[in-house]
């Protein structure tokens, strides 16, 4: 313990503690994608998942809101448990924003239908309001000026700010980034992570699988590097990239820096 | 030039364009001799047959109304999609302009020269009237469905299938005449119209039981589903005229025409679930899991994001599906039913017109009508497609 920028594991979260995974494995047939995880994220933290692909790291945040279901061990959200039980997993996902890396926003929609739609379908607000908080969402990733179109007719850069302004609009405890540069031009990319910092800043609570580095250098509270379905490494940002510990963490860095 | 570069430009390319050119000619005057020599009379005397069949004479006017108010119906959801579109293009910035009355032309116009044709046939005014006074509703229920304010706007489709409602009321209640007394190419028809009405949510049903999590619905689903495409529709219109009452508790005994009209319902949702099927395939799991994520329910997640999309990318299948059923509504003919196939048959048993091979009138005749009917609905198909691919660019 001589070494504050280390952390033995990834169950020291600063603060109150809102997502919580305790020995969650989980297979895929016959391969294993988790391994033993145990995680804890705090309130306003950024945690930033890295790791080689195939390491499970998408997996990760999938399980915690139930588009993949765990095989063992326990994953509590706000103080919710995931059970079989329908009602918890709409809970959990009602507190949970997720931004997928193919942006998956709904075609047949307009930007400000896909938004309002699950706050009024979900949350039940009328029309007029949620149109209201849509145009607050978009005004906070800077484009108001794009309610009308459809998703068609924007940039990638553009659809993946949509795309977070719609789970924004259901005013989510935690936020979910699955690759969400991944998928986006090089010109692109930058004002979605402006739009992700923004956030960050704003005090949002946020698990972010990426491989942008710069990101996780800039905003990332801790960083936890996966392999093989493992948490083996967990530490800062300056830790990361300064004196990174695991062998597997310095073949990863040398490949992608 | 052109024609060097594209009818002769090498030896062999110019011997298909003479032999060919040799045989179209041929055929097209012959087509014209045909034509022009033909005796219409059969057609001329039995036109009402064709066109209701043994619908009682006296009660004609019933058709007429119904005929009006149909078209008043198909007028104002043709406003309203107008209306609509436009204010999608407005929303977009982009410019929007209806189609010219040159355009409809254009698009319709076999239906409307078969239309003018047959008028001209008649001996009375009545359809002529009756015709006159359909376009003008239609045409002011388009002014109106245009106009009408958003809150209207929303229920177009219900407020249409109540007019048609009316038009059905008009046919059948207070001394009107039962299906029993329907016939001609209005039974081809209302057998099409209503076997869509009530196979596309059965059809919907089973496409859905067929991706069912629920192993016995999705078990139930397919064996239908199979069951039902693996029989000819022929065999299940016999089943239907000869074997339904075994089904059904005594002291129900379905007429012919519902017979018929149950049979094509089974049949056409089996095949119209296959469609559907395609559309939901065609749905990214994506858009499932982005739904799931904003916390949607399951049912919700359907309704809302899967099936728009599924039923957007099914319309060019569907509308062939639509018109083999229009076509196949003739298959009743063999089942004892009045339909325009079968006044074809009777016409030409007619004392007056018997044995003289006028079969050669009125079977092209029967063929125009269906022609017509499938080629605009498939251009009107194509043009929803259109409309409907706005924003997927």
């Amino acid at each position: 313990m001589t070494d504050m920028r280390v952390f033995a594991d990834a169950t020291q979260a600063k603060g109150e503690t809102v997502i919580e995974l305790v020995e969650v494995d989980k297979y895929f047939g016959d391969f294993q994608a988790l391994a033993n995880i145990n995680m804890r994220v705090g309130r306003q933290e950024v945690v930033v998942v890295i790791g080689p692909s195939g390491s499970g790291k998408s997996t990760l945040i999938r399980c915690i809101n139930r588009l993949e279901k765990h095989d063992r061990g326990r994953i509590i959200v706000d103080g919710i448990e995931l059970s079989e039980d329908v009602r918890n997993i709409q809970e959990i996902r009602r507190e949970t924003g997720m931004v997928f890396q193919s942006f998956n926003l709904f075609p047949h929609l307009t930007v400000l239908e896909n938004i309002t739609l699950a706050p009024r379908e979900v949350r039940r607000l009328p029309k007029a309001e949620a149109e209201e908080l849509a145009m607050q969402m978009l005004t906070r990733v800077k484009i108001p000026e794009q309610a009308r179109k459809y998703p068609g007719q924007l940039s990638g850069g553009q659809q993946q700010r949509v795309a977070i302004a719609r789970a924004l609009a259901m005013q989510p405890k935690v936020m979910l980034f699955d690759e969400p540069t991944s998928a986006l031009d090089p010109e692109m990319i930058k004002e979605v992570l402006d739009a992700m910092v923004e956030l960050a800043e704003g005090g949002m609570t946020m698990i972010v699988v990426t491989h942008e580095m710069g990101f996780a250098r800039a905003v990332a509270d801790r960083v936890v590097f996966m392999s093989d379905g493992e948490i083996v490494e967990v530490g800062t940002p300056e830790h990361f990239f300064t004196d990174p510990r695991e062998d597997r963490t310095k073949l990863f860095l040398s490949q992608i820096l | 030039m052109w024609m060097r570069r594209n009818l002769f430009p090498t030896w062999w390319d110019s011997l298909l364009t003479v032999i060919f050119g040799v045989v179209a000619v041929w055929g097209a005057v012959t087509l014209v001799q045909f034509l022009v020599t033909s005796d219409y009379t059969i057609i001329r005397v039995n036109l009402a047959n064709f066109i209701v069949g043994r619908f009682p004479r006296d009660e004609l006017w019933r058709p007429a109304v119904a005929l009006v108010v149909t078209l008043a119906a198909i007028g104002f959801v043709a406003g309203v999609a107008s209306a609509a579109a436009r204010a999608v293009a407005l929303d977009e910035g982009s410019s929007f302009r209806s189609a010219s009355f040159v355009e409809n032309l254009r698009r319709q116009w076999p239906l409307l020269v078969t239309i003018f044709v047959v008028l001209m046939l008649t001996e009375t005014w009545g359809p002529r009237l009756t015709v006159l006074v359909a376009v003008a509703a239609a045409f002011l229920a388009f002014i109106g469905g245009k106009r009408a304010p958003a809150a209207v706007r929303r229920w177009a489709w219900l407020l249409a299938l109540v007019m048609l409602g009316v038009a059905y009321a008009i046919l059948v209640v207070a001394g009107g005449v039962g299906w029993g007394g329907w016939g001609g190419i209005q039974l081809n028809i209302f057998l099409t119209v209503a076997g869509i009405l009530l196979a596309f949510p059965l059809g919907l049903v089973l496409a859905l039981g067929r991706r069912s999590s629920l192993p016995a619905v999705r078990l139930v689903s397919v064996s239908y589903i199979e069951l039902i495409r693996g029989v000819p529709l022929i065999t299940l219109l016999l089943m239907g005229i000869f074997a339904i009452g075994f089904f059904l508790p005594a002291g129900i005994r379905p007429g012919p025409v519902a017979r018929v009209l149950i049979a094509i319902t089974l049949f056409e949702a089996a095949y119209i679930a296959e469609v559907v099927r395609g559309g939901l395939q065609s749905v990214h799991h994506g858009q499932v899991e982005a739904s799931q994520a904003l916390g949607m329910a399951p049912w919700k997640t359907t309704r809302l994001i899967v099936l728009p999309q599924a039923l957007r990318a099914t319309i060019p299948a569907m509308v062939g599906q639509f018109i083999s059923l229009f076509k196949d509504t003739t298959l009743v003919s063999l089942v004892g039913l009045f339909d325009v196939l079968t006044i074809s048959g009777v016409a030409n048993a007619q004392p007056a017109f018997l044995a003289q091979g006028l079969e050669t009138v009125t079977l092209p005749f029967v063929g125009l009508l269906f022609w017509v009917g499938s080629y605009a609905m498939s251009r009107e198909a194509r043009r929803l497609e259109k409309r409907l691919g706005v924003g997927e660019r």
